[in-house]
């Protein structure tokens, strides 16, 4: 009896890596992208303390963003929006004027309310940044986000 | 005697945790780096092909492009070059390889998109695309093929860079994205293997563990049938197994016996024995040094000590052997809470075991010298002299010849004695002998010598008798002889025999006792009537060695002995010996006068034997008729 026992445990714990699905779901990629957007948030607005709006934001989403970001419900609360997905902004924040940043590059070019994108491209994060919008918008990005400003 | 089990030694303990931690490290982190080697070989067996075909392609699109155009505005304001460019890089694609895509570098460093061969995930022309590595940069220098491994890229594994150069400058990178899903299933793979490995190598130290627990057990098992649980010494087992690898260059060795302690079980009782034996035990171990000297207890309250020394200075050793003598002769041995008794010991030393060939033979010589303590009257050192026992060295000891009853070595030859008249078998007489563990017959002056006043030498002559009844009962029609010492006759025990063979019908009859005639029987009272009672249950008296010592006429007559014979010694020099001749005469004439039957023993010769037969003897006995034999003969 004893000698199953600890095959048991043995085996148990040398899987162990197979059951972690049951403790949470994978949230790295999650945590990288609320780290990023949070960045981008700060950066645009120029200050620490943001208020982030994600028109349907899942409950993954909630959990990670929460720990980098201060989330609002509404998009009147909001200093930002970040909007993912194929949601219709205007639903939420019709003739709201916030800063916009979208999750797909095809929204940015033909959405003129977005001044930028934070994507995956070919599975790694980018971020695009169009000058003429921040202008626009009169955001003064830091030296650092330069590289990923297009001129246009 | 008594150490401490290994298992119970922190030191030793500690140091074997410490190995086996140390070699299960070795052997986990030896684990690892195989299952790194091994996923380093194999997804480069995986991804050799990959990486030489994607270099093909960068080849086929280096011919597609004119050398003396910049590659980047050809590709760019060539919307059909760019789609046969992207169809090559769509050919890349498999379940393996993600993306395919062909980038160069604008004048700010940003890297952009020229054309993408990606099913999925497609890129715009010209759009920018943020590189996750630094060592993408490396190509550009180099301008050389590079790898990238992704540590933290959820999708991707590894990222494959093959540059196209125009003017010694690297102008575009063709890229090759491989998905995870390959990397994964080798990841599998050497799971699986490392699994294995691991609970191999748990077997394998399990396995290990049980191996030396049982060894150990083993051990302990053994160490324990090798002591005596009474005293704490060594017993006689250890030394069967250890005496061939005794060095005996390096030992003295004694023999140590307690004094009377037969008279101490047979007044006190076996537990004040037995207390008295572990006190002994712990006198001899409290003088000896543990770790070098060896004691065991040979034997009832024998003990062997083995005292390390060396050849050239046997002095140490013997004044050990000293310190033993004088610290039991001081001991007070309680034998309760109370009593306690003065105990002494007799010891026979060999000094120089390293002479003899066996342990056997040495250990002889010390009983040997412990036998000759015994006879000067005990409580005494004796040491081994080889010049006085030299032609005594066949002579067997005590223990052998305990060993002999024990094993049922003991045996008979039989001797004819002929009368004289027809030279027809008479009787036989029945002579003791000990077959030897090597198979030589010993006779009785190589046994006797050793045991004359023991215990032993009643015990012999209760297996003689025995030999000699069953014999007495298997041929019916002859007549035996049998030897018996004077102690013998004044010992209940063997009278209580003779009295009980006596009531078998026929044997008292046909059974003689010789006994040799001493002054202590002839002033035995108790020995006179002994032989007078077993001559009413139908023994015949035989007087042996007759004239060899002290011989008394008086004395025949008065125990009514029914034969005498003339010992040998004085019948072998009849001939040339006038005295011996008129010894001879006066006795056969004073038998005749008497009644008394005489025979003649030591009849070697012919010559003897007439002379024997003129002298009116009746039987005779000697080799001239017959040698002593196994078989009647």
């Amino acid at each position: 009896m004893r000698t199953l026992l600890v095959s048991f445990v043995i085996a148990t714990t040398l899987s162990a890596q197979n059951y972690t699905f049951l403790v949470s779901e994978y949230t790295k990629e999650t945590e990288l992208e609320a780290k990023i957007v949070s960045n981008i948030a700060e950066a645009s607005l120029n200050k620490s303390e943001i208020r982030l709006f994600i028109p349907e934001i899942s409950e993954l989403e909630e959990r990670v963003y929460s720990n980098f970001v201060t989330l609002t419900s509404s998009c009147s609360e909001a200093d930002f929006v970040f909007v993912k997905r194929s949601v219709d902004v205007t639903e939420y924040c019709q003739d709201m004027d916030k800063v916009y940043v979208t999750n797909n590059y095809s929204k940015l070019l033909s959405d003129q309310r977005y001044i930028g994108a934070f994507f995956w491209q070919k599975s790694r994060p980018n971020i695009t940044f169009l000058n003429k919008r921040l202008q626009k918008k009169q955001i003064q990005l830091p030296s650092n986000y330069e590289k990923f400003v297009e001129d246009f | 005697m008594k150490e401490k089990s290994f298992i119970k030694q922190p030191l030793y303990l500690v140091f074997s945790i410490f190995i086996v931690s140390a070699v299960l490290l070795l052997l986990l982190y030896g684990t690892i780096k195989l299952e790194h080697s091994i996923e380093e070989k194999m997804v480069a067996i995986s991804t050799t092909d990959i990486f030489s075909v994607t270099d093909n392609t960068t080849e086929y699109i280096h011919e597609m492009l004119d050398p003396n155009k910049d590659f980047i505005t050809q590709v760019a304001d060539n919307n059909i070059l760019q789609a046969n460019i992207e169809r090559s890089l769509e050919v890349l694609i498999t379940k393996n390889i993600a993306y395919a895509y062909l980038l160069y570098k604008d004048k700010r460093g940003v890297f952009r998109f020229l054309a993408d061969g990606s099913l999925e995930d497609k890129a715009f022309l010209h759009q920018k695309f943020d590189i996750d590595n630094p060592k993408w940069l490396e190509v550009y220098k180099t301008k050389e093929a590079l790898s990238i491994e992704h540590l933290f890229l959820q999708d991707l594994a590894i990222t494959y860079i093959s540059p196209l150069v125009q003017d010694d400058e690297v102008k575009l990178l063709l890229v090759v994205d491989f998905s995870v899903k390959k990397v994964l299933k080798i990841e599998q793979i050497l799971t699986m293997m490392k699994y294995g490995i691991i609970m191999m190598i748990a077997v394998i130290v399990l396995f290990l563990l049980v191996l030396i627990f049982q060894t150990i057990r083993y051990f302990a098992m053994r160490k324990n049938a090798y002591i005596d649980k009474l005293t704490g010494v060594y017993n006689r087992n250890y030394l069967q197994d250890a005496q061939e690898f005794i060095n005996l260059n390096e030992y003295v060795l004694a023999t140590i016996d307690i004094d009377h302690f037969k008279a101490v079980n047979d007044t006190y009782g076996h537990d004040a024995g037995d207390r008295v034996l572990a006190q002994v035990a712990s006198c001899i171990t409290s003088v000896l040094k543990v770790k070098q000297d060896i004691v065991i207890r040979y034997g009832g309250e024998e003990f062997v000590v083995l005292v390390k020394t060396h050849q050239e200075d046997t002095l140490e050793a013997l004044n050990s052997i000293e310190n033993i003598f004088e610290a039991i002769r001081n001991y007070k041995f309680h034998i309760s809470s109370d009593e306690y008794l003065p105990m002494t010991v007799s010891i026979g030393v060999n000094l120089h075991p390293y002479k003899s060939r066996t342990f056997s033979q040495a250990f002889k010589l010390a009983d040997t010298a412990l036998y000759h303590a015994k006879n000067r009257g005990r409580n005494t050192i004796e040491l081994y002299d080889e010049n006085e026992n030299r032609n005594n060295s066949m002579m067997l000891s005590i223990n052998e010849i305990k060993e002999a009853i024990e094993e049922k070595r003991l045996l008979c030859y039989f001797q004819k004695i002929v009368s004289n008249s027809d030279q027809s078998t008479s009787h036989y007489e029945a002579l003791l002998r000990i077959e030897d563990k090597d198979g030589s017959i010993i006779t009785p002056d190589k046994i006797l010598p050793a045991i004359e006043g023991t215990f032993i030498l009643r015990n012999i002559s209760k297996a003689v008798l025995e030999i000699c009844y069953l014999k007495l009962q298997e041929e019916s029609k002859i007549s035996l002889n049998v030897n018996l010492n004077p102690a013998d006759i004044v010992n209940q025990s063997i009278i209580a025999i003779l009295q009980e063979y006596a009531k078998t019908q026929n044997i008292a009859q046909r059974l003689g006792l010789e006994v040799v005639e001493t002054q202590d029987i002839i002033h035995c009272e108790d020995g006179r009537k002994n032989l007078l009672f077993l001559k009413s249950l139908g023994y015949k008296i035989y007087i042996d060695d007759f004239g060899s010592g002290y011989s008394n006429f008086i004395y025949l007559t008065q125990i009514q002995t029914d034969f005498i014979k003339i010992d040998g010694g004085i019948i072998k020099n009849i001939l040339e010996d006038k005295i011996s001749y008129l010894l001879v005469k006066s006795v056969v004439e004073f038998a005749k006068a008497a009644g008394i039957k005489v025979i003649a023993e030591f009849v070697s010769s012919e010559e003897i034997y007439e002379k024997v037969k003129e002298l009116g003897i009746e039987y005779s006995q000697g080799y001239y008729f017959s040698v002593p034999s196994r078989e009647l003969r």
